[in-house]
């Protein structure tokens, strides 16, 4: 794929390259379809009930449903709103969290743009979605909107900063910050990052579940108190893009941690090499959306303020004594 | 911690755990005996004492009588009786005064309907809502 | 070097909002996230219950008592049928005032399972609302046995109750509540122990014993500052002095003390419940010899009782007619209301609904 993807530029090749980002974003489509559907359901099983069941076999078909639904509804935007702010939002929103996407690979093989600062592009895009979620609060001219528009930022900010000091560990370890050669550096170690970075790992996953704005961390949108946060006055497809833009952070996100944590598309063991990589990496990617949702069914929200106190005065120095005993230890061993 | 992961614990138990939910359209509830749906009247009953609708919280009962057809007949018999059920709050005091047992709850409750107008029901259509009707009496 | 200026933003919460219950409307001054006033307004949901009571004669009445506090509609029964009661001078057969007892405190159970369940979803939880619910459906479904309906019962009667127990359920309460006793232990396994959901309710919305007292609240919102006092206990109505059970307290009075209180209720209502099912007597009346005319002697009367919210009290004036004169409800949730302004100030906003979740108010009584 690597060739495939070298080849200059051209009309032919150029319409090649776009069928095939269009096709990404087909299996991202999907995903976030049934990731819905699957979301419901788990939370559903969770709460002795069944979630969706009468829209198609075995309600298959609600997401579909719903999204038709969401398209079919009357575009409104508030008198007072600040109108191409407010149009554009959603899409300052979304954009980025489908352009991280570029650098994931899947497998050795299938795999977009093969990066040398994958990590660093991915993290970097992804802040980006912040300033939509922001413009939206402020566009809708609501006050909750605007509360949650400002919780969103300071929430992004605050844990953007542990995010990326959870990763340096690794970073140091593999001296790249490509992601196939994260993976190659853990098939290299025979073991993968989560145990000798347990602490960046931890760390990693609380600050990717607050970056993800999901429970525990779903302040932004804390439905008992500011309604919908940033997207209380939007409705049809606006609110889907930012829906979009939420789950298909979900997919980077539970790409990113089985990538760089759990050994990407590697097999747990060696003699089970003989099925393909793509498998186990859809595996683990699997279990990653699950643990998202588990704990969605599970935890009662944070409040704002102790979410910013365990940002920057637990996880940050816990993030930074982690770089400093890998450094050490990467220098005595 | 630990209480995270006793609750994460609950809920990996309960996710493969029993459901709870019953299949309510599909399937329909089977309500107990007492259970006080819409009412079922009895015209052949009624001696128009009135009682219902003077106890009637909320005046939702409307009923007028006549003088019967064959004049050896005392009293009088029902001619009109009209339940308003966009305000009858289904409380049981109208058959719990009748002294006739002419108007009795059944166990229906479907009452959902697309007009306002159809809550309004007239004796012929009390008298048809004749199944499940209460066994159990004052 | 210009100075940034602040300004104060008013934010109205509800009527239609997520966790204010019903319709409940807040008037929210606030400085940033910190609240600088909270203007609670009310009655939206009024029905006038008191000025249409003075035209209805008492078993009228009665429907409109499960109206009010619609989560314990058995209680708000027994409220007004006791103070007829009372102004009558009425004898209760025994085996009435057993059931009633059992309908009691199943539905104070059932009351703070509501609770339990929307309080942990305003804290952003979503199962324990569910679980809370499946076993209040098992309350319900007693109820809907006993009395035909699931919400709104119209059981009590003044002198008695509507109907006897039917066969077996007695037994079956009794089964329930063995159930009951060992599922609460999933319940603290779900919530209690969570320690984001401790951070969110130690400390919070604390006021004290003299605050409480000042503002007239009762019920658990006044035994979390230390005050023990509770009407079953202190002044024992119906046959609740034949039973034993204890009264719990907090000395915190912050949201974790409301919350410990009212599981430890539950567990104490089942006690309660366990011990009247032991003692339920095999035959006897339900209904007392009560005229068929009811008309209380002229007069005042005032009686009170220990509802899920705190004390619920009715006084009637009556006139020896067969429809009070004049008639007022003490509705607890109305009174406990009351202090919310007061503690909120300076609390962050995210505290809210915290704080006013666990006053647990229902709208139907504030607004009766």
């Amino acid at each position: 794929m690597s060739q495939f993807l070298a080849q200059p530029l051209g009309w032919g090749t150029g319409l090649i390259f776009a069928l095939s980002a269009v096709v990404l974003l087909g299996v991202v489509l999907g995903f976030v379809t049934y990731a819905i559907y699957f979301e419901r359901k788990v939370v559903g099983w969770v709460q002795f009930r069944h979630g969706p069941t009468r829209t198609g076999p075995l309600g298959l078909l609600q997401t579909v449903a719903d999204v038709l639904k969401l398209l079919l509804k009357e575009d409104i935007i508030p008198a007072l709103a600040d109108k191409p702010l407010f149009v554009l939002a959603p899409l300052i929103a979304f954009v980025p969290s489908f352009a991280v996407l570029a650098t994931l690979p899947f497998t050795e093989s299938i795999h977009f743009a093969d990066l040398g600062i994958g990590l660093l592009y991915y993290i970097a895009v992804s802040g980006i979605t912040t300033l939509g979620s922001l413009c939206g609060a402020w566009a809708a001219n609501n006050k909750y909107s605007i509360i949650g528009g400002m919780r969103a930022a300071a929430q992004m900010i605050s844990y953007e900063i542990p995010l990326i000091m959870s990763l340096v560990g690794v970073i140091l370890m593999t001296g790249s910050l490509n992601l196939i050669d994260i993976v190659n550096k853990q098939a290299e170690m025979g073991m993968w990052f989560f145990i000798p970075q347990i602490l960046g790992f931890g760390i990693f996953i609380i600050a990717s579940l607050a970056e993800l704005s999901r429970t525990p961390f779903d302040i932004v949108e804390a439905e008992s108190e500011l309604v919908a946060g940033h997207m209380t006055e939007y409705s049809g497809f606006r609110y889907a893009f930012f829906m979009l833009a939420e789950y298909v952070y979900v997919f980077g996100m539970a790409s990113i941690t089985t990538l760089v944590f759990l050994g990407g598309w590697l097999p747990p063991f060696e003699f089970l090499g003989f099925i393909p990589g793509i498998v186990w990496f859809i595996l683990k990617f699997s279990f990653m959306v699950f643990f998202y949702m588990w704990l969605r069914a599970t935890f009662p929200r944070m409040r704002a303020d102790q979410l910013m106190q365990l940002g920057w005065k637990v996880l940050l120095p816990l993030s930074l004594v982690n770089i400093f005993v890998t450094a050490l230890l990467k220098e005595l061993l | 911690m630990l209480g995270l992961a006793k609750g994460l614990s609950y809920t990996l138990k309960t996710l493969v755990g029993k459901k709870v939910t019953l299949k309510y359209p599909d399937e329909p509830i089977i309500m107990p005996d007492r259970f006080r749906g819409i009412q079922h009247f009895d015209p052949e009953k009624c001696i128009v004492c009135n009682q219902c609708a003077r106890i009637c919280p909320t005046q939702c009962i409307d009923l007028t009588g006549k003088k019967p057809d064959d004049p050896e007949k005392k009293g009088k018999v029902i001619n009109t009786y009209d339940i308003n059920f966009e305000i009858c709050i289904l409380c049981d005091l109208c058959t719990e005064v009748c002294p006739t047992e002419a108007i009795v709850m059944t166990n229906n409750f479907e009452l959902a309907s697309f007009s306002r107008d159809e809550l309004f029901k007239d004796m012929k259509w009390l008298h048809e809502n004749n199944t499940n009707v209460r066994k159990e009496q004052h | 070097m210009g100075t940034i200026t602040t300004e104060e933003m008013m934010l109205n919460m509800g009527p239609q909002h997520p966790s204010t219950h019903g319709v409940l409307r807040l008037v929210v001054t606030l400085d940033g996230e910190t609240i600088k006033a909270v203007d609670p307004v009310i009655g939206y949901l009024h029905r006038g219950t008191e000025k249409l009571a003075e035209d209805l004669n008492y078993t009228q009445i009665i429907p409109y008592t499960d109206r009010m506090d619609y989560l314990a509609a058995m209680l708000g029964n027994y409220n007004i049928v006791h103070c007829v009661e009372t102004a009558l001078g009425l004898e209760i057969p025994e085996r009435a005032e057993y059931i009633r007892v059992i309908a009691m405190e199943l539905q104070r159970i059932a009351s703070h399972l509501v609770w339990w369940g929307t309080y942990l979803m305003d804290i952003g939880a979503t199962t324990p609302f569910l679980v809370a619910f499946r076993d209040r459906e098992t309350i319900l479904n007693f109820f809907n046995e006993l009395s035909g309906a699931r919400l709104t019962y119209n059981y009590m009667r003044v002198g008695g109750v509507k109907w006897d127990v039917p066969p077996g359920w007695v037994e079956r309460v009794g089964e329930f509540v063995q159930y009951m006793k060992k599922e609460l232990a999933s319940y603290h396994q779900l919530v209690t122990g969570n320690e984001i959901f401790l951070k969110r309710v130690i400390g919070v919305g604390a006021y004290t014993a003299e605050q409480a007292i000042n503002y007239g609240l009762t019920g658990v919102t006044l035994r979390c500052t230390g005050v023990k006092w509770d009407l079953r206990r202190d002044e024992p109505y119906s046959i609740y002095d034949r039973f034993e059970f204890d009264v719990p307290t907090a000395t915190e009075g912050d949201c974790w003390a409301r919350y410990r209180l009212r599981m430890e209720e539950i567990v104490q209502s089942l006690r309660i419940v366990e011990q009247a099912v032991a003692q339920f007597p095999n035959d006897g009346d339900f209904m007392a010899k009560v005229p068929r005319v009811i008309r209380p002697p002229a007069g005042e009367c005032y009686t009170r009782m220990e509802s899920s919210k705190g004390e619920l009290g009715t006084y009637i004036y009556s006139e020896g007619k067969d429809k009070p004169y004049r008639l007022k409800f003490r509705r607890p949730s109305f009174v406990n209301l009351s202090i919310l302004p007061e503690i909120l100030k300076g609390e962050n906003m995210a505290n809210t609904v915290a704080i006013l979740g666990s006053i647990d108010i229902v709208l139907g009584e504030v607004d009766a």
